[in-house]
């Protein structure tokens, strides 16, 4: 099966479980299924451009929408306005403090401990799949307290640090068990080749098994960007200063203020999207095979 | 044989070097996960405000759970949740993801719409939502007035009768991409020459779909039912944006009630008691699954 593939002249795309023989009278007409998925498309986008459309409302007198979406006389001043009349920037920044050492640290712890499980042999490996287990069904609102009790004791209460750590840790189990997969997907006479070579486990670990699981990788990028960049719960209990909250917690902090200005809100929550929508953008091709434990 | 006595020799070093990959997630899981637990089980024995010394009341803290209409009313909407999300998000993610599966012009940004709302945070979605029912300027309720379907100026989110499954609604729409992802993936792990023989056998599409492709994607619906229930279960943020699990609590799950007690009637012992059948519920959830399917649909082991 994989050698019939392999038999096709490789032609830069990565060989897919679909790709039969080229079928050229199947090009010219559009196909049946877009009759079906298009209108579920647009069902499924009217929300996203209810809130750019809603973002444009003017600032001054919102005036009549479209449809509830298409303001008449659209402008950008509420994204002036946010931009210049709140310290945004500042927000921006958290959420970004938070996120980017998130995910930087839950790749490499995470694959550091799927490279373990799948290659080493570690002591008590039932225990730790279960704690792993444990980890993933764990409601953030059943240890919340307890957390915030945790980082006032080591000084991380009001602090971006805390943050990093506890979504860190929350973020492993899901790591682990996509990049194990993926990791198990690389043959084995690899590792024991690279071994019998004299590398450590470490380089072997490093230089082979990291390159080759980037899918996997970037499945578990995505997931952790999702839920450091998107959360409200940790900071609404454990951050104090305004000046440390992230973009998440503006439109609930101000939500009386927004009611005469609803074009800034809606303003803020485009704001809060696109980073989050362009890493997803950035990473979707690998996101299937990711998923499916496939390596490259 | 060598090869045996090479692997002896070697294996304290390789438990030494083992332990090491596995240190910083053991250490993080130790202080954020295995002890918060245990200190949420703790404080659920307490009659605890939070800041002043709490006073042991052993398992009363339960025994009032269980009278608590309100507890009820969260496993109620707990169990529409977990139906109603579920099925919906499986079926219509199975079937996006068959159609997306083919080479077909524009599927990538198929793909990308129906994922997109899954990356948005619960805050974004609904606050849009909460726009869209808006019976005055609500595009549902516009709808509704442009075309003569009354039912449709409604305030969904505001009517006890239906705010959690308009919450729902908006969690269907959030999540169904998740699925598709997860089928699409479930999908590159059939064997094409299997479709390809059922092909010269003469099953038709219908016959392909239900009887080899549906079949086989068995770890895919395993894990995306085992996410679906624990997701179901853990719902806060979409549910406390929304409708802040109102009014008057038709809309609450187990989590924003814990919220309230917790962090606004300042009953933390209370609080930690709704946390802890809350993990008990999805443990067992969880182990009853794995004891019945076994454990590969979690771990992506292939048996």
């Amino acid at each position: 099966m994989t050698a019939d593939r392999k038999a096709i002249p490789a032609t830069g795309a990565p060989a897919r479980a679909d790709s039969g023989p080229v079928r050229p009278h199947r090009r010219r007409l559009p196909h049946w299924s877009h009759a079906v998925l298009a209108p579920l498309a647009v069902l499924w986008l009217t929300p996203l451009v209810m809130v750019v459309g809603l973002s444009l409302l003017p600032t001054s007198n919102p005036g009549t929408t479209a449809l509830g979406m298409f303001p008449q006389e659209p402008s950008l001043g509420n994204y002036v306005q946010i931009w210049t009349n709140n310290p945004i920037l500042r927000n921006l920044v958290n959420s970004l403090l938070v996120t980017v050492p998130s995910v930087l640290l839950v790749i490499l712890f995470g694959s550091m401990t799927a490279f373990a499980l799948a290659r080493l042999r570690v002591p008590l490996k039932a225990v730790i799949f279960g704690a792993l287990t444990l980890a993933l069904i764990l409601p953030m609102s059943s240890i919340v307290v307890a957390t915030f009790k945790i980082l006032q004791a080591m000084g991380l209460y009001n602090n971006l640090a805390g943050l990093v750590l506890v979504y860190t840790a929350l973020g492993l189990p899901f790591a682990v068990i996509i990049i194990r997969t993926s990791f198990l997907a690389v043959p084995n006479e690899l590792y024991e080749a690279a071994m019998l070579d004299g590398a450590s486990k470490f380089s072997v670990y490093w230089k082979v098994y990291l390159p080759l699981s980037r899918p996997a990788l970037a499945v578990v990028a995505i997931w952790q960007s999702m839920s450091s960049w998107n959360d409200f719960l940790l900071p609404l209990v454990t951050l104090e200063d305004n000046t440390l909250k992230p973009l998440t917690l503006i439109p609930l902090a101000y939500r009386g203020t927004f009611l005469s200005q609803p074009g800034a809100l809606f303003a803020i929550l485009v704001l809060i999207s696109i980073p989050i929508v362009v890493v997803f953008l950035l990473v979707q091709r690998h996101l299937v095979n990711g998923l499916s434990g496939a390596i490259k | 044989m060598s090869d045996h006595t090479v692997q002896k020799h070697t294996a304290p070093r390789e438990w030494l070097a083992g332990t090491l990959f596995l240190l910083p997630a053991i250490v993080l899981f130790g202080i954020f996960v295995i002890y918060p637990i245990v200190y949420n089980f703790q404080a659920s024995s307490l009659d605890w405000d939070g800041v002043n010394p709490g006073r042991f009341v052993g398992l009363g803290n339960y025994t009032r759970l269980f009278q608590d209409p309100i507890f009820l009313t969260t496993l109620k909407n707990s169990g529409w949740w977990i139906l109603l999300t579920i099925i919906p998000q499986a079926l219509i993610g199975f079937f996006l993801a068959m159609l997306l599966n083919e080479k077909l012009r524009g599927r990538a940004i198929y793909r990308a719409i129906f994922f997109i709302p899954a990356v948005l945070s619960p805050v974004v979605v609904g606050i849009v939502w909460q726009r869209i029912f808006d019976p005055f300027n609500g595009v549902v309720a516009k709808l509704g007035r442009a075309t003569g379907l009354d039912f449709l100026v409604h305030g969904y989110l505001a009517d006890p009768k239906t705010a959690i499954f308009a919450a729902i609604v908006v969690n269907v729409w959030m999540w169904t991409g998740f699925s598709m992802l997860f089928y699409l993936a479930g999908l590159q792990l059939i064997d094409s020459s299997v479709l390809a023989a059922a092909k010269i056998d003469g099953a038709g599409t219908w016959r392909t779909i239900r009887s080899i492709i549906w079949p086989l994607l068995r770890q895919t619906h395993l894990s995306l039912l085992l996410l679906g229930i624990i997701g179901s279960l853990k719902t806060f943020e979409l549910v406390y944006v929304l409708t802040e699990g109102g009014p008057n609590h038709a809309s609450e799950m187990l989590p924003t009630y814990t919220f309230k007690q917790a962090f606004q009637l300042q009953s933390v012992g209370y609080a930690s008691t709704i946390s802890a059948v809350l993990l008990l519920i999805a443990v067992i959830s969880s182990l009853s699954m794995v004891r019945a399917f076994g454990s590969g649909f979690l771990t992506g082991d292939e048996k």
